[in-house]
């Protein structure tokens, strides 16, 4: 099988940027996305959300909007009322057309992981979201804008996992780049 | 002025010191000083030249209301005008100069303004030079139109570097629960109160040092210490940071000085950082300005006011002047007098009261201060330094020249000002205070406070009694959820009697003077009687035609004077006059910090294509299409762009070509109500389109015109492929995801942009089915019979990557496009170009894609351009009569189905060896059009027809101009060549190639 090609390829320099003693940033691509999209309608929410339970083996209805649960190897990202992604899914999940949809997103974005002491700073510096853990605890998902560029950012308990358009992201990387170096970087 | 530097005393580190450059003579100073503390210690009186007069202007406050102490900073692209050297921090190695003075603001040529200043009172330029009497009367303003260039070199403070800038800014965001503006006893007791509440308090303070005006009361903590303290107690602090302003919904405007006070800073720290706050409760502890009293050259270097003097000695151990004359009207110039009298200055205290209290009189005995009562500053004696003061008495009614005083130093307090301008800037209007002779803000039903001397609260003590409260507000508030009414409610008055007597002006009318009010723009109080003599009534208009309170000061020093001047003159009271509204920011903005990251290469997201650098190693010319970078063209050694793109073309037409055409947006279509949606949206129907097939699709906005075209392919019953515009993409997108959730709520369709997803890469020509067949795994399933024109397959490579391929053809060629996931896409395309290489193929890019569409007439954004119906493009017959879709209505509109609308049609030169431009204006050689009859969207030589061919717009398209002489007109270009229109399919127009 041919080996998936990263965006951030020649782009990637590991190494410590400014970062005499403890980075405050971390930055690092979580190579190889694998992101399957369930949609569905107002009216199957409920169904759908009882098929992504069952399919991967998740206890709680915990499907919450904006929050992230877990299940066989994968997690779920509710990231619109009618929207899941399905992080880690080597297959489509399977639909019937009138319950909802199902699409293969992994080539669309690229996955970069923050992480540091000082990440929410450094995250702060490029989008307007609240990401006190009052506001946003480990288990969040949510969708902004990053130097005008739409992203996915989920705050996992490794860090907050930025999924970027991946025409974007070589930008976006660099953006990231400048304005974590005055914290102390390192890219893994 | 003979101010200097204190053995002991302020908070400068004097085992610190720096060397800094001041009109390119080394001097020295502290760590901890300010620029203007350090030229003060060392000496200095002039420091820059007034605005208008040139007049020598000096040290005039000790914060951001500084209006004559307003120097060029650094060198070089660095070098950055109208900085506040009371604010400025001192830096090892600074480097600052005077401004708008030549040779030097010692001796400047241009004070002769000075001397000719009768004639440039208020309006000015606009009596002198619009409408120059009796040679322009009636006529207009032409004279001014010479004389602006010269009027415009000569106005203006400091000269801005033309140099792009070197520094970094960016923007950041924040949150808080309540944000404190303002360090000073107010802001700190109301910060410290709410930490200690749980809630997450931020407390901004736009000085270097915590404490505002308990540094110099309350001199027992250093800033340092109370930045401790205040950390310990949980309160998150920015100093060196601005509110410059509030906005809606508690959205307030900070900017970080990060770097202005380091010597050399790293290239990854930023110079200012733009803050973005949203909090949930504001607290404005923002303090008050001393304000200065108008009076005969009160703007002479050594006149500031009175708590500048005290700043300069308690906080950077510089003493003003060895004798300092002190004028007031109200308490607090008392204990300052003393500081100063104690420090070794001889100082004389001028009371414009009466009488005072016995406290005061306490001072005064134990300090040996010499007092006047009833006595006030009434002109200063000096140039370039105070030498004296004449100094005039009250007599009840009028102030009469008294007697003379010798002194080096004029300390003024003519009443405070609270710093009411945040509140200013959410429209909330101020309200006049007789008795504390301010301004005190109005009331708000937001939830923001005022606390504080910024409430007129003018004691320490009840500073932090005044924060606490506001303080109890704000945790009440955000803890039991009150609404904004509420928190209003529960403010009730601010403000306590202060001991001030409005004294604004002094002047004696037997004499020619000039007694400033703003001191920035030169605004005299004969300017202000000026201006209410020639009928300005609203103070609105006062300022627009003095330029009161127009400058980078914004009005701090000058407003509330000039406005009691006003309403003096016009017999009224302050408030009938009118309050100026403050408008943000509070102190200036670079516009570098306004767009922090945002510059140069990263003005806007720079889009690759998954084959970007492939293309790049493949020797491609790369070419921004709105964000996008894509091939341009593929230079051969020594070859220019036309010579690359005939090749290009003529190889692809004969051979095969191969095009990165990743840029095309492309969405997925899914739902059981998918083709339903798509028949509501395209012109044509797709109700029958077919599992593996794809159709070509226009969609047209309400209006009835063109929105954008494109492929759609059917993956099964449900799924659908759409291709759009790279230009539109995203606008199609949004207009899809619009509809779904606004009109059609109840389809069950889901759009998902997977622009990213999918690499495109287009084979084109006679030979692109052999390129295909060598990598795919079933080379059946491509043949003619099995894959027709307009087919589509999921393809299985040999390498097993699974493609989508679509026999399509932009180029009128035997066409596929291949789709491939993004991650693979370079792989797939070397495979590809490998094979296409041997068959003596060739790289193609934009420009030849423009190349093969010109000749076949096809349709791109610079037709489509929003103008354009179906009809007009040739696609008429595409509007499906049996069913409803979005412009179905609209687009019969009478004017839309005219027909000598401008068609769209192919452009030959009569001379076939002559070029034409796009852009041009095509014109009948006997039309009476004087616009012309239509336009020129795109030109390009064929390779196949062998001469200039153009694709364009003329009124009633080909037919109506058979056989007619047109003419293209490029008057920019002086070009004006006779042209034939055709057919715009002017190249295979039966479509046999893409057939074949």
């Amino acid at each position: 099988m041919v080996n998936r090609s990263s965006a951030l390829k020649g782009f990637y320099q590991r190494g410590s940027f400014n970062a005499g003693g403890q980075a405050g940033v971390i930055l690092e691509e979580i190579p190889n996305l694998l992101l399957m999209q369930i949609a569905t309608w107002p009216d199957n929410v409920k169904l759908v959300t009882s098929e992504l339970e069952k399919k991967y083996g998740i206890e709680e209805t915990r499907l919450l909007n904006g929050r992230v649960v877990f299940g066989d190897n994968i997690a779920l990202l509710r990231i619109t009322p009618l929207t899941w992604w399905c992080y880690g899914a080597p297959t489509l999940f399977e639909i019937l057309p009138q319950h909802g949809t199902s699409l293969d997103i992994s080539h669309s974005f690229v996955h970069v992981r923050l992480s540091g002491y000082a990440v929410r700073l450094c995250l702060n510096r490029l989008i307007a979201i609240d990401l006190r853990p009052s506001n946003c605890p480990p288990g969040s998902v949510f969708s902004t804008t990053l130097h005008h560029v739409g992203v996915t950012i989920w705050h996992s308990q490794d860090g907050f996992e930025l999924f970027i358009p991946r025409g974007f992201a070589c930008d976006v990387w660099t953006m990231l780049h400048d304005t974590a170096e005055q914290f102390g970087l390192e890219i893994v | 002025m003979t101010s200097r530097r204190l053995n002991v005393g302020g908070f400068v580190d004097r085992e610190q010191p720096l060397d800094f450059f001041w009109n390119g003579v080394r001097l020295k100073g502290f760590s901890g000083d300010t620029l203007a503390s350090a030229l003060l210690a060392n000496g200095k009186s002039v420091i820059g030249r007034s605005f208008k007069y040139h007049r020598p202007r000096g040290v005039m406050s000790a914060g951001v209301e500084e209006s004559g102490a307003l120097v060029t900073l650094g060198a070089g692209d660095r070098s950055d005008a109208n900085v506040r050297a009371t604010t400025q921090e001192l830096y090892q190695g600074l480097i600052a100069k005077g401004q708008n003075a030549w040779p030097s603001v010692e001796f400047d040529l241009g004070a002769i303004n000075n001397l000719l200043g009768r004639f440039f009172a208020a309006g000015f330029y606009y009596k002198t030079f619009m409408g120059i009497p009796p040679f322009e009367w009636g006529s207009g303003t032409g004279a001014w139109m010479w004389y602006e260039k010269f009027i415009r070199k000569a106005a203006g403070m400091g000269r801005a570097s033309r140099l792009p800038d070197p520094d970094n800014y960016e923007h950041a965001h924040d949150y808080c629960d309540v944000l404190v503006v303002g360090s000073g006893p107010t802001g700190e007791a109301a910060a410290i109160s709410i930490a200690d509440a749980g809630l997450d308090v931020i407390l901004v303070e736009q000085d270097s040092s915590l404490g505002g005006n308990s540094l110099v009361l309350d001199e027992s903590l250093s800033s340092d210490e109370r930045l401790a303290y205040l950390k310990s107690k949980g309160v998150r602090v920015m100093s060196r940071t601005t509110a410059f302003g509030i906005y809606d919904n508690l959205v307030v405007g900070l900017l970080e000085r990060v770097s202005d006070h380091i010597s050399d800073p790293p290239a990854y720290l930023p110079r200012q950082r733009f803050w973005i706050f949203r909090s949930r409760f504001i607290i404005l502890a923002t303090g008050a300005i001393e304000r200065h009293i108008a009076f005969s050259n009160n703007d002479r270097p050594g006149v500031m006011t009175a708590n500048a003097g005290c700043i300069y000695l308690k906080r950077f151990g510089v003493l003003v002047g060895e004798q300092v004359t002190m004028a007031t009207t109200n308490d607090s110039a008392y204990q300052v007098a003393a500081d100063l009298n104690k420090a070794g200055a001889s100082v004389t205290l001028l009371d414009a009261r009466p009488q005072i209290s016995s406290e005061l009189t306490d001072i005064i005995q134990s300090s040996g201060i010499e007092l006047h009562l009833s006595a006030a500053p009434f002109d200063v004696i000096g140039r370039s330094a105070t030498r004296g003061l004449t100094i005039a008495k009250s007599d009840g009614s009028h102030w009469k020249k008294a007697f003379e005083k010798k002194c080096d130093s004029i300390l003024v307090s003519g009443g405070w000002s609270p710093v009411i301008h945040l509140l200013s800037h959410r429209g909330v209007k101020p309200i006049w205070h007789p008795t504390d002779a301010c301004f005190l803000p109005g009331a708000t039903d937001e939830s923001i406070v005022v606390a504080g001397a910024a409430a007129g609260v003018w004691d320490n003590v009840d500073c932090r009694e005044s924060g606490e409260r506001v303080a109890e507000v704000a945790i009440r508030t955000i803890k039991n959820g009150l609404s904004s009414e509420s928190v209003a409610a529960t403010m009730g008055n601010s403000g306590t009697k202060s001991s001030v007597i409005p004294l604004y002006e002094v002047r004696n009318s037997k004499k020619k003077f000039k007694s400033f009010v703003d001191f920035q723009h030169d605004v005299t109080s004969n300017d202000i009687r000026l201006a209410h003599k020639e009928g300005y009534v609203s103070v609105e208009h006062l300022k627009r035609y003095t330029t009161l309170g127009m400058a980078t000061d914004g009005g701090k020093m000058g407003n509330v004077v000039g406005l009691a001047l006003m309403a003096e003159a016009a017999g009224k009271e302050i408030p009938d006059v009118g309050t100026t509204v403050f408008r943000p920011p509070y102190t200036p903005v670079s516009i570098g910090a306004l767009a922090g990251r945002s510059v140069g290469k990263n003005f806007r997201p720079l889009r690759k294509t998954a084959l970007h650098d492939w293309n790049i190693a493949h020797g491609a010319v790369m070419i921004e299409t709105g964000l996008w970078q894509r091939p341009w063209y593929y230079p051969q050694a020594g070859e220019t762009i036309s010579e690359a793109y005939v090749r290009e073309a003529t190889i692809t037409r004969r051979s095969v070509g191969i095009c990165d055409v990743t840029s095309l947006g492309k969405i997925a279509v899914q739902g059981p109500d998918a083709t339903e949606f798509l028949d509501r949206i395209y012109t044509n129907a797709f109700a029958k389109l077919a599992v593996g097939k794809a159709r070509y699709g226009i969609m047209l906005r309400d209006d009835g015109l063109v929105m954008d075209d494109g492929t759609t392919w059917r993956l099964s019953e449900t799924d659908y492929f759409m291709t759009t515009t790279t230009a539109h993409a995203a606008q199609v997108m949004a207009w899809l995801e619009e509809l779904l959730q606004t009109r059609w709520p109840s389809l069950k369709v889901h759009v998902t942009s997977v622009s990213d997803a999918w690499v495109g890469i287009s084979v084109s020509g006679p030979k692109s089915r052999a390129v295909l067949e060598s990598v795919s795994s079933n080379v059946d399933h491509l043949s003619n019979e099995s894959f027709p024109f307009m087919g589509v397959r999921e393809v299985f490579l040999k390498d097993g990557v699974e493609c989508r391929v679509a026999r399509i053809s932009f180029s009128g060629e035997l066409g596929y496009e291949v789709y491939v996931p993004a991650d693979f896409g370079s792989h797939v395309m070397e495979k590809l170009w490998v094979k296409a290489a041997e068959l003596g193929g060739c790289l193609y890019g934009l420009e030849t894609l423009g190349t093969l569409r010109i000749e076949k007439g096809h349709v791109t954004g610079a037709e489509l351009d929003g103008r354009v119906t179906l009809e007009d493009a040739g696609l008429g017959k595409m509007a499906s009569s049996k069913k409803l879709f979005i412009g179905s209505t609209l687009r019969r509109r009478p004017e839309l189905l005219r027909q000598d609308r401008p068609k769209l049609v192919g452009i030959f030169p009569r001379d076939r060896t002559t070029m034409f431009n796009a852009g041009a204006i095509l014109k009948g050689a006997d039309s009476a059009e004087e616009c012309g009859d239509g336009w020129i969207t795109a030109v390009t030589h064929s390779p196949e027809l062998g001469h200039w061919i153009g694709l364009g717009f003329i009124s009633g398209g080909h037919s109506a101009w058979t056989n007619k002489g047109v003419v293209s007109l490029d008057p920019v270009r002086n070009r004006n060549i006779d042209v034939e229109i055709v057919s715009p399919h002017m190249v295979d127009p039966e479509g046999v190639r893409q057939r074949g």
